[in-house]
Protein backbone atom coordinates (compact mmCIF):
# COMPACT_ATOMS: atom_id res chain seq x y z
CA UNK A 1 0.00 0.00 0.00
CA UNK A 2 2.65 2.56 1.01
CA UNK A 3 5.62 1.08 -0.90
CA UNK A 4 7.63 0.83 2.31
CA UNK A 5 10.18 -1.94 2.77
CA UNK A 6 10.13 -1.59 6.56
CA UNK A 7 8.33 -4.10 8.74
CA UNK A 8 7.16 -7.57 7.78
CA UNK A 9 3.48 -8.35 8.27
CA UNK A 10 1.66 -11.19 6.50
CA UNK A 11 -2.08 -11.67 6.10
CA UNK A 12 -4.22 -14.11 4.08
CA UNK A 13 -6.53 -12.10 1.81
CA UNK A 14 -8.72 -13.87 -0.76
CA UNK A 15 -6.83 -17.12 -0.18
CA UNK A 16 -3.44 -15.55 -0.87
CA UNK A 17 -0.74 -14.87 1.70
CA UNK A 18 0.24 -11.23 1.19
CA UNK A 19 3.15 -9.14 2.50
CA UNK A 20 2.59 -5.70 4.11
CA UNK A 21 4.70 -3.41 6.28
CA UNK A 22 2.09 -3.31 9.05
CA UNK A 23 -1.47 -4.20 10.04
CA UNK A 24 -2.85 -0.78 9.01
CA UNK A 25 -1.77 -1.27 5.38
CA UNK A 26 -3.22 -4.81 5.48
CA UNK A 27 -6.51 -3.45 6.91
CA UNK A 28 -6.74 -0.86 4.13
CA UNK A 29 -6.08 -3.43 1.41
CA UNK A 30 -8.54 -5.95 2.85
CA UNK A 31 -11.29 -3.33 3.25
CA UNK A 32 -10.64 -2.11 -0.30
CA UNK A 33 -10.98 -5.65 -1.69
CA UNK A 34 -14.27 -6.13 0.17
CA UNK A 35 -15.62 -2.80 -1.12
CA UNK A 36 -14.74 -3.73 -4.72
CA UNK A 37 -16.63 -7.02 -4.30
CA UNK A 38 -19.64 -5.24 -2.77
CA UNK A 39 -19.76 -2.77 -5.68
CA UNK A 40 -19.23 -5.27 -8.51
CA UNK A 41 -20.69 -8.53 -7.24
CA UNK A 42 -17.43 -10.26 -8.23
CA UNK A 43 -16.39 -13.27 -6.13
CA UNK A 44 -12.71 -12.66 -6.81
CA UNK A 45 -10.45 -10.01 -8.37
CA UNK A 46 -7.70 -10.66 -10.94
CA UNK A 47 -5.73 -7.44 -10.52
CA UNK A 48 -5.75 -3.98 -8.90
CA UNK A 49 -3.73 -0.91 -9.90
CA UNK A 50 -3.38 1.98 -7.45
CA UNK A 51 -2.05 5.46 -8.27
CA UNK A 52 -1.69 8.20 -5.64
CA UNK A 53 -0.67 8.51 -2.04
CA UNK A 54 -1.99 9.05 1.48
CA UNK A 55 -2.49 12.82 1.04
CA UNK A 56 -4.19 12.83 -2.34
CA UNK A 57 -5.98 9.54 -1.98
CA UNK A 58 -5.68 6.80 -4.59
CA UNK A 59 -7.21 6.55 -8.07
CA UNK A 60 -7.57 2.84 -8.71
CA UNK A 61 -8.66 0.23 -11.21
CA UNK A 62 -9.72 -3.36 -10.47
CA UNK A 63 -10.00 -6.01 -13.20
CA UNK A 64 -11.84 -9.32 -13.47
CA UNK A 65 -11.44 -10.91 -16.90
CA UNK A 66 -12.52 -8.20 -19.38
CA UNK A 67 -14.45 -6.21 -16.76
CA UNK A 68 -12.97 -3.13 -15.11
CA UNK A 69 -14.09 -1.18 -12.01
CA UNK A 70 -12.60 2.28 -11.44
CA UNK A 71 -12.68 3.85 -7.99
CA UNK A 72 -11.06 6.37 -5.63
CA UNK A 73 -10.44 6.08 -1.93
CA UNK A 74 -8.81 7.95 0.93
CA UNK A 75 -8.25 6.92 4.54
CA UNK A 76 -7.30 8.29 7.92
CA UNK A 77 -3.79 7.43 9.14
CA UNK A 78 -5.24 4.55 11.19
CA UNK A 79 -6.65 2.99 8.02
CA UNK A 80 -10.30 3.94 8.54
CA UNK A 81 -11.91 4.89 5.22
CA UNK A 82 -12.96 8.53 4.73
CA UNK A 83 -14.09 8.08 1.14
CA UNK A 84 -14.66 5.24 -1.33
CA UNK A 85 -16.21 6.40 -4.62
CA UNK A 86 -16.93 4.75 -7.94
CA UNK A 87 -15.29 6.72 -10.80
CA UNK B 1 16.00 13.28 27.74
CA UNK B 2 14.69 12.27 24.33
CA UNK B 3 11.08 11.66 23.36
CA UNK B 4 9.75 9.33 20.68
CA UNK B 5 7.69 11.30 18.11
CA UNK B 6 5.23 8.42 17.74
CA UNK B 7 4.53 6.81 21.13
CA UNK B 8 5.88 9.79 23.15
CA UNK B 9 7.87 7.50 25.47
CA UNK B 10 10.77 9.21 27.28
CA UNK B 11 14.17 7.73 26.47
CA UNK B 12 17.44 8.15 28.34
CA UNK B 13 20.47 8.90 26.19
CA UNK B 14 20.69 10.59 22.81
CA UNK B 15 19.80 10.08 19.16
CA UNK B 16 21.38 6.60 19.12
CA UNK B 17 18.90 5.41 21.73
CA UNK B 18 16.02 7.16 19.95
CA UNK B 19 17.03 5.61 16.62
CA UNK B 20 17.33 2.14 18.17
CA UNK B 21 13.90 2.45 19.78
CA UNK B 22 12.21 3.37 16.49
CA UNK B 23 14.18 0.72 14.58
CA UNK B 24 13.09 -1.97 17.04
CA UNK B 25 9.47 -0.86 16.77
CA UNK B 26 9.50 -1.34 12.98
CA UNK B 27 10.94 -4.84 13.44
CA UNK B 28 7.78 -5.52 15.45
CA UNK B 29 5.69 -4.13 12.52
CA UNK B 30 4.30 -1.27 14.58
CA UNK B 31 2.15 0.81 12.21
CA UNK B 32 2.64 4.18 13.93
CA UNK B 33 6.43 3.99 13.96
CA UNK B 34 6.58 2.69 10.37
CA UNK B 35 4.37 5.56 9.25
CA UNK B 36 6.74 8.01 10.95
CA UNK B 37 9.77 6.38 9.27
CA UNK B 38 8.08 6.56 5.85
CA UNK B 39 7.26 10.24 6.29
CA UNK B 40 10.46 11.54 7.82
CA UNK B 41 13.28 9.08 7.06
CA UNK B 42 12.30 7.28 3.84
CA UNK B 43 10.53 4.18 2.56
CA UNK B 44 13.57 2.01 1.79
CA UNK B 45 14.94 -0.22 4.50
CA UNK B 46 18.52 0.46 5.66
CA UNK B 47 20.72 -1.16 8.31
CA UNK B 48 20.47 0.09 11.89
CA UNK B 49 23.57 2.32 11.81
CA UNK B 50 22.45 4.16 8.67
CA UNK B 51 18.96 4.43 10.13
CA UNK B 52 20.23 6.05 13.35
CA UNK B 53 22.25 8.53 11.31
CA UNK B 54 19.16 9.37 9.19
CA UNK B 55 16.96 9.81 12.27
CA UNK B 56 19.56 12.17 13.78
CA UNK B 57 19.49 14.25 10.59
CA UNK B 58 15.69 14.66 10.80
CA UNK B 59 16.07 16.60 14.06
CA UNK B 60 19.08 18.76 13.14
CA UNK B 61 18.33 22.50 13.00
CA UNK B 62 19.89 25.94 13.29
CA UNK B 63 16.62 27.54 14.42
CA UNK B 64 13.83 25.55 16.08
CA UNK B 65 11.24 28.08 14.86
CA UNK B 66 12.35 27.63 11.24
CA UNK B 67 12.42 23.85 11.67
CA UNK B 68 8.81 23.85 12.93
CA UNK B 69 7.64 26.09 10.08
CA UNK B 70 9.48 23.92 7.54
CA UNK B 71 7.95 20.71 8.89
CA UNK B 72 4.47 22.23 9.02
CA UNK B 73 4.61 23.57 5.47
CA UNK B 74 5.99 20.26 4.21
CA UNK B 75 3.19 18.33 5.91
CA UNK B 76 0.16 20.50 5.09
CA UNK B 77 1.20 22.80 2.23
CA UNK B 78 3.74 20.65 0.33
CA UNK B 79 3.50 19.12 -3.14
CA UNK B 80 0.10 17.67 -2.22
CA UNK B 81 -1.61 20.15 0.14
CA UNK B 82 -4.05 18.69 2.65
CA UNK B 83 -7.45 17.90 1.12
CA UNK B 84 -9.20 20.19 3.60
CA UNK B 85 -7.02 23.12 2.48
CA UNK B 86 -7.81 22.31 -1.16
CA UNK B 87 -11.52 22.20 -0.27
CA UNK B 88 -11.19 25.63 1.41
CA UNK B 89 -10.03 27.30 -1.81
CA UNK B 90 -13.72 27.33 -2.90
CA UNK B 91 -15.54 25.87 0.10
CA UNK B 92 -19.01 24.40 -0.24
CA UNK B 93 -21.71 24.95 2.38
CA UNK B 94 -21.11 21.41 3.67
CA UNK B 95 -17.34 21.81 4.00
CA UNK B 96 -17.97 24.94 6.11
CA UNK B 97 -20.60 23.16 8.19
CA UNK B 98 -18.23 20.24 8.77
CA UNK B 99 -15.71 22.87 9.90
CA UNK B 100 -18.25 24.41 12.32
CA UNK B 101 -19.38 21.12 13.90
CA UNK B 102 -15.91 19.64 14.52
CA UNK B 103 -14.08 22.88 15.29
CA UNK B 104 -16.48 23.63 18.13
CA UNK B 105 -15.05 20.57 19.93
CA UNK B 106 -11.50 21.55 18.98
CA UNK B 107 -11.93 25.03 20.48
CA UNK B 108 -13.49 23.65 23.66
CA UNK B 109 -10.30 21.61 24.13
CA UNK B 110 -8.12 24.52 22.99
CA UNK B 111 -9.07 26.72 25.91
CA UNK B 112 -8.48 23.85 28.35
CA UNK B 113 -5.06 23.20 26.80
CA UNK B 114 -4.10 26.87 27.17
CA UNK B 115 -5.24 26.75 30.81
CA UNK B 116 -3.17 23.59 31.42
CA UNK B 117 -0.11 25.33 29.99
CA UNK B 118 -0.68 28.26 32.37
CA UNK B 119 -1.00 25.88 35.31
CA UNK B 120 2.27 24.14 34.38
CA UNK B 121 4.49 27.23 34.54
CA UNK B 122 5.30 30.29 36.66
CA UNK B 123 6.75 32.19 33.69
CA UNK B 124 4.62 35.30 33.36
CA UNK B 125 5.24 36.06 29.68
CA UNK B 126 3.96 32.57 28.87
CA UNK B 127 0.92 33.01 31.10
CA UNK B 128 0.14 36.40 29.54
CA UNK B 129 0.45 34.93 26.06
CA UNK B 130 -1.95 32.10 26.88
CA UNK B 131 -4.45 34.45 28.56
CA UNK B 132 -4.48 36.64 25.48
CA UNK B 133 -5.00 33.54 23.34
CA UNK B 134 -7.88 32.30 25.54
CA UNK B 135 -9.46 35.71 25.31
CA UNK B 136 -9.42 35.92 21.53
CA UNK B 137 -10.30 32.27 20.87
CA UNK B 138 -12.92 31.74 23.56
CA UNK B 139 -13.92 34.77 25.60
CA UNK B 140 -13.83 37.74 23.26
CA UNK B 141 -13.59 41.32 24.49
CA UNK B 142 -16.92 42.94 25.27
CA UNK B 143 -19.90 43.05 22.93
CA UNK B 144 -18.00 44.54 19.99
CA UNK B 145 -15.22 41.91 19.71
CA UNK B 146 -16.69 38.41 19.65
CA UNK B 147 -14.48 35.39 20.27
CA UNK B 148 -13.31 33.10 17.49
CA UNK B 149 -15.68 30.45 18.90
CA UNK B 150 -18.66 32.83 18.71
CA UNK B 151 -17.76 33.70 15.09
CA UNK B 152 -17.59 29.96 14.32
CA UNK B 153 -21.11 29.39 15.72
CA UNK B 154 -22.41 32.35 13.70
CA UNK B 155 -20.88 30.82 10.57
CA UNK B 156 -22.79 27.59 11.25
CA UNK B 157 -26.02 29.52 11.89
CA UNK B 158 -25.58 31.43 8.62
CA UNK B 159 -25.94 28.07 6.82
CA UNK B 160 -29.11 27.17 8.66
CA UNK B 161 -28.00 25.08 11.63
CA UNK B 162 -28.76 25.92 15.24
CA UNK B 163 -25.89 26.43 17.67
CA UNK B 164 -27.73 24.07 20.04
CA UNK B 165 -27.32 21.33 17.42
CA UNK B 166 -23.58 22.03 17.11
CA UNK B 167 -23.29 21.76 20.90
CA UNK B 168 -25.38 18.58 21.02
CA UNK B 169 -23.54 16.73 18.24
CA UNK B 170 -20.80 14.43 19.46
CA UNK B 171 -17.39 14.86 17.86
CA UNK B 172 -16.26 12.27 15.31
CA UNK B 173 -13.82 9.60 16.54
CA UNK B 174 -10.78 11.20 14.88
CA UNK B 175 -11.58 14.55 16.49
CA UNK B 176 -12.02 12.86 19.89
CA UNK B 177 -8.71 11.00 19.58
CA UNK B 178 -6.83 14.15 18.58
CA UNK B 179 -8.41 16.11 21.42
CA UNK B 180 -7.43 13.46 23.97
CA UNK B 181 -3.82 13.55 22.74
CA UNK B 182 -3.64 17.34 23.07
CA UNK B 183 -5.27 17.15 26.48
CA UNK B 184 -2.63 14.64 27.65
CA UNK B 185 0.31 16.61 26.24
CA UNK B 186 -0.77 19.93 27.75
CA UNK B 187 -1.86 18.51 31.08
CA UNK B 188 0.88 15.96 31.78
CA UNK B 189 4.00 17.09 29.89
CA UNK B 190 6.04 20.29 30.25
CA UNK B 191 4.48 23.68 29.48
CA UNK B 192 6.82 24.20 26.53
CA UNK B 193 5.80 20.88 24.97
CA UNK B 194 2.16 21.88 25.48
CA UNK B 195 2.79 25.18 23.74
CA UNK B 196 4.51 23.40 20.87
CA UNK B 197 1.60 20.96 20.48
CA UNK B 198 -1.01 23.69 20.26
CA UNK B 199 0.54 26.83 18.85
CA UNK B 200 2.49 25.19 16.01
CA UNK B 201 -0.99 24.40 14.64
CA UNK B 202 -1.83 28.09 14.32
CA UNK B 203 0.51 28.15 11.34
CA UNK B 204 -2.40 26.62 9.40
CA UNK B 205 -4.11 29.99 8.92
CA UNK B 206 -0.96 32.14 8.88
CA UNK B 207 -1.29 34.41 5.86
CA UNK B 208 2.51 34.50 5.53
CA UNK B 209 2.45 30.79 4.70
CA UNK B 210 3.27 31.43 1.03
CA UNK B 211 6.46 33.22 2.09
CA UNK B 212 7.47 29.92 3.65
CA UNK B 213 7.10 27.92 0.44
CA UNK B 214 3.40 27.07 0.20
CA UNK B 215 1.69 27.28 -3.20
CA UNK B 216 -1.70 28.14 -1.67
CA UNK B 217 -3.15 29.99 1.33
CA UNK B 218 -5.41 28.35 3.90
CA UNK B 219 -8.28 29.65 1.79
CA UNK B 220 -8.52 31.71 -1.36
CA UNK B 221 -8.69 35.33 -0.05
CA UNK B 222 -11.09 36.21 -2.90
CA UNK B 223 -13.88 34.38 -1.07
CA UNK B 224 -13.82 37.05 1.65
CA UNK B 225 -15.36 39.56 -0.74
CA UNK B 226 -16.76 37.81 -3.82
CA UNK B 227 -20.07 36.74 -2.22
CA UNK B 228 -19.40 33.00 -2.56
CA UNK B 229 -19.60 32.49 1.22
CA UNK B 230 -21.85 34.10 3.82
CA UNK B 231 -20.85 37.34 5.52
CA UNK B 232 -20.54 35.42 8.81
CA UNK B 233 -18.12 32.97 7.17
CA UNK B 234 -16.01 35.84 5.87
CA UNK B 235 -15.96 37.37 9.38
CA UNK B 236 -14.89 34.05 10.92
CA UNK B 237 -12.14 33.39 8.37
CA UNK B 238 -10.90 37.00 8.44
CA UNK B 239 -10.45 36.92 12.22
CA UNK B 240 -8.27 33.82 12.09
CA UNK B 241 -6.40 35.18 9.08
CA UNK B 242 -5.31 38.20 11.13
CA UNK B 243 -4.93 36.62 14.58
CA UNK B 244 -3.00 33.50 13.64
CA UNK B 245 0.00 35.41 12.25
CA UNK B 246 0.55 37.02 15.63
CA UNK B 247 -0.47 33.93 17.62
CA UNK B 248 1.72 31.43 15.81
CA UNK B 249 4.85 33.54 15.36
CA UNK B 250 4.97 34.97 18.90
CA UNK B 251 4.39 31.49 20.29
CA UNK B 252 7.13 29.97 18.15
CA UNK B 253 9.60 32.54 19.54
CA UNK B 254 8.58 31.61 23.11
CA UNK B 255 8.80 27.88 22.31
CA UNK B 256 12.30 28.29 20.88
CA UNK B 257 13.46 30.41 23.81
CA UNK B 258 12.25 28.08 26.57
CA UNK B 259 12.97 24.76 24.88
CA UNK B 260 16.61 25.81 24.61
CA UNK B 261 16.69 27.15 28.14
CA UNK B 262 15.17 23.94 29.54
CA UNK B 263 17.13 21.61 27.22
CA UNK B 264 13.91 20.32 25.65
CA UNK B 265 14.52 20.98 21.96
CA UNK B 266 14.24 17.35 20.77
CA UNK B 267 11.16 16.56 22.94
CA UNK B 268 9.50 19.68 21.54
CA UNK B 269 10.29 18.54 17.99
CA UNK B 270 8.79 15.11 18.79
CA UNK B 271 5.62 16.75 20.13
CA UNK B 272 5.28 18.98 17.05
CA UNK B 273 5.42 15.88 14.83
CA UNK B 274 2.85 14.04 16.96
CA UNK B 275 0.55 17.05 17.05
CA UNK B 276 0.73 17.46 13.26
CA UNK B 277 -0.30 13.82 12.79
CA UNK B 278 -3.33 14.34 15.03
CA UNK B 279 -4.16 17.61 13.26
CA UNK B 280 -4.05 15.85 9.89
CA UNK B 281 -6.67 13.37 11.10
CA UNK B 282 -8.71 16.16 12.67
CA UNK B 283 -8.81 18.15 9.39
CA UNK B 284 -10.01 14.97 7.67
CA UNK B 285 -12.76 14.71 10.29
CA UNK B 286 -14.04 18.14 9.21
CA UNK B 287 -14.36 16.76 5.66
CA UNK B 288 -15.98 13.54 6.89
CA UNK B 289 -18.53 15.56 8.90
CA UNK B 290 -19.25 17.74 5.86
CA UNK B 291 -19.87 14.64 3.73
CA UNK B 292 -22.13 13.16 6.43
CA UNK B 293 -24.23 16.35 6.51
CA UNK B 294 -24.40 16.50 2.72
CA UNK B 295 -25.59 12.88 2.44
CA UNK B 296 -28.05 13.12 5.33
Amino acid sequence: MCNATWGEYWRDIDGESMFFCCDVCADIFETMVNKIKENTGWSSIDRVDLVGNYNKGRECSAKKGNDEFKYYFRTYSNGKFITFEKR
Amino acid sequence: MMRCPTCLVELEGGFTELGRHIFNQQIQNDAGHITWINRYVGRSRTDEDAFISNVTAVFQNESLKEWIVHQFVRKFYGADPHQFILAMQRPSKFVLLGYAYEHHHFLKQWVKSCASIISNTDIEEVQHYELDNISSEWHGAGSTIPSHHELLLRMGESYGVKREDIYATEALDSTKLAISTWDYICRDLTFVEGMAAMHSLELIANRNIRNYGSSVWYFNPEILSDGSVTMETAEFLKEGYHADVIHSEVALDLIEKYSKKLNLVQPVQAIVMKSMEEFDNYLNARLERGAMLENK
